[in-house]
């Protein structure tokens, strides 16, 4: 009887220990897994857990696209997580398939991008300075790099 | 008469003495401040600030003056505003502490700006707890000469020290570079030389290029930042003797090279980093006299670099002199000095008679399996590197060096 009882205790921990969620980012030590930068501006950090868990830290979306751009496996896994700063509140993860990405060129993102993450169009608009910006969703994103 | 005519005419077409004019500035005097000052001058004149503090809300200076520091003058912004704004050519800023910019991430606010000037010289000023130290916007023919930049070391708010940004043949020469995010950092800027700067302590790195050509950072010393000196996608930089001392920690680099090529990097002291150069993408590199001494990694060179030469120099007390993550091809090492050399020279030429292979067995087992690393310097360890040297199997054949010399170079 009393393995009926442990067992559940032991499935429940290991489900825990499956649990696929974010990271937070220690900035100014984590180191960006495509450009091997430090990370530092929360506003553009960005973030991957994959299917089975494993996390990639990133200093800019362009990072991450094009690490996602390198690792078709893990762009096409629908269980894929993809986190992207929301510029407006920095640190503060959106999911990158919810996201709305503005490309000016007065948004100095660390790799040289010009890329920042928006939780809605309206701010993203908003925050257009150049004639020339563009905003994109995630999958024009990955088609654009 | 006639004679005297043309002298009067000649006396005429002399050009006018400029009557270039001092204005003092002073607490408690009707120019009470740099603003006022700057009001009322004309172009070619000269303010001097006498000492005393100052509230300075981005004040713009957009006539071309030479304006002068008085045994250190305080601007303070206060943290509501840039301190200083340069929009003029031809000015000299000279003398002040530059106190309290804004921080925030909506903006780059910075203790003195120079928006898209020329000929432009900021020297002995001392920064102190701004966002942003000098930033540099568009600029040309700049020089930034002997200032001191103190940052906050808030992670959250600490911008660059020196930051450049589309900028052209620019001189930083002399300053001292601490507690910032990168001590100094090159965007898009070209041709310009980095000389017998001290950055330290820094944030993030000590020096940080991003898509900067035909660049030249000489005596420079980089100690103790959070991540090195970092180069990354740029071409024909040349790196030659800067002190890289103690950076150290993971993922942490003396140098941190990716995506660049055709550059030189001579005459550095690497000591104590963990990585001295840590080499990715990287190609056509010349990497010569050099001292490596007492670095975790010396070098580090991934498989996706091409066509580097390492010479002449010098490897001591290094936990691993060369690693790799694959098959090193067309990747040149030659008359090296080695300490670990255990090679013999019958003919007393000075050089080893048999070739050096500076990756150990060991440092490729670490590679395949990182645990291991809890062997190090374990006798089985320099058993299975003895072994390795004297059958080679498992370390790549094509890096070694033929003439490994007996002797360190001499400096």
């Amino acid at each position: 009887m009393k393995t009926f009882q442990i067992f559940p205790a032991a499935l429940l921990y290991f489900f825990c220990a499956c649990s696929r969620t974010p990271e937070p980012i220690k900035y100014g030590k984590d180191a960006c897994a495509h450009c091997k930068m430090t990370i530092i501006d929360k506003r553009f950090a960005s973030e991957i857990i994959t299917a089975k868990g494993k996390i990639f830290k990133f200093d800019a979306a362009e990072c991450m696209a094009g690490f996602v751009k390198e690792n078709p496996g893990i762009s096409s896994d629908d269980k894929s997580i993809f986190l992207v700063s929301d510029f407006n509140h920095p640190g503060q993860f959106v999911d990158a398939r919810n996201a709305f990405f503005l490309n000016d060129n007065s948004l100095a993102s660390p790799m040289g991008g010009n890329l920042a993450a928006f939780s809605t169009q309206s701010s993203a608009e908003a925050s257009k300075k150049d004639k020339t910006a563009v905003i994109y969703n995630w999958s024009l994103l990955l088609k654009s790099r | 008469m006639k004679t005297f005519a043309l002298k009067v005419c000649l006396v005429l077409l002399l050009p006018l003495p400029v009557l270039a004019r001092t204005i003092v500035v002073s607490p408690g005097t009707t120019i009470p401040n740099l603003k006022r000052a700057v009001q009322l001058a004309r172009n070619g004149d000269t303010i001097i600030v006498m000492k005393g503090t100052y509230a300075s809300f981005n004040t713009l200076i957009n006539k071309q003056l030479t304006i002068l520091g008085k045994n250190g003058p305080v601007l303070d912004a206060r943290f509501q505003e840039e301190v200083v704004t340069i929009t003029s050519d031809h000015v000299k800023f000279d003398g002040f502490v530059i106190k309290n910019s804004k921080t925030g991430s909506v903006r780059d606010y910075a203790g003195i700006r120079l928006n898209r000037v020329e000929e432009v010289t900021i020297s002995n000023n001392k920064l102190i707890n701004n966002f942003f130290g000098i930033y540099l916007a568009d600029c040309k023919h700049i020089r930034v000469l002997h200032n001191t930049l103190i940052g906050s070391y808030n992670i959250e708010n600490s911008g660059n020290g020196i930051h450049l940004w589309k900028c052209k043949e620019i001189l930083i020469k002399g300053n001292y570079v601490t507690r910032h995010r990168d001590g100094i950092y090159f965007e898009f800027a070209k041709k310009s030389v980095i000389e017998d700067n001290f950055s330290e302590n820094n944030i993030r790195y000590g020096l940080h290029f991003m898509f900067s050509d035909d660049d030249t950072y000489r005596h420079n010393t980089f100690k103790n930042n959070g991540s090195g000196v970092s180069v990354m996608y740029t071409r024909r930089i040349e790196m030659l003797d800067n002190l890289f001392i103690e950076n150290w920690g993971s993922s942490i680099y003396g140098i941190l090279l990716k995506e660049i090529s055709d550059s030189r990097i001579e005459g550095n002291r690497f000591i104590r980093n963990t990585t001295a150069i840590y080499m990715e993408n990287t190609d056509r590199m010349t990497i010569v006299n050099n001292d490596f001494i007492s670095n975790g990694w010396a070098i580090r060179v991934l498989a996706s670099c091409d066509a580097n030469q390492f010479k002449l120099n010098n490897f001591k007390g290094n936990s691993f002199d060369v690693t790799t993550n694959g098959t090193l091809k067309n990747n040149f090492f030659g008359s090296n000095y080695w300490d670990k050399y255990e090679g013999y020279d019958l003919d007393k030429d000075g050089i080893g008679d048999v070739p050096y292979r500076p990756i150990s067995l060991y440092a490729q087992i670490i590679e395949q399996n990182p645990q291991s690393v809890m062997l190090m310097r374990s006798f089985i360890v320099n058993l299975l590197d003895k072994v390795e040297r004297a059958i080679p199997s498992v370390t790549p054949e094509s890096v070694k060096d033929e003439k490994p010399t007996m002797k360190p170079w001499k400096r």
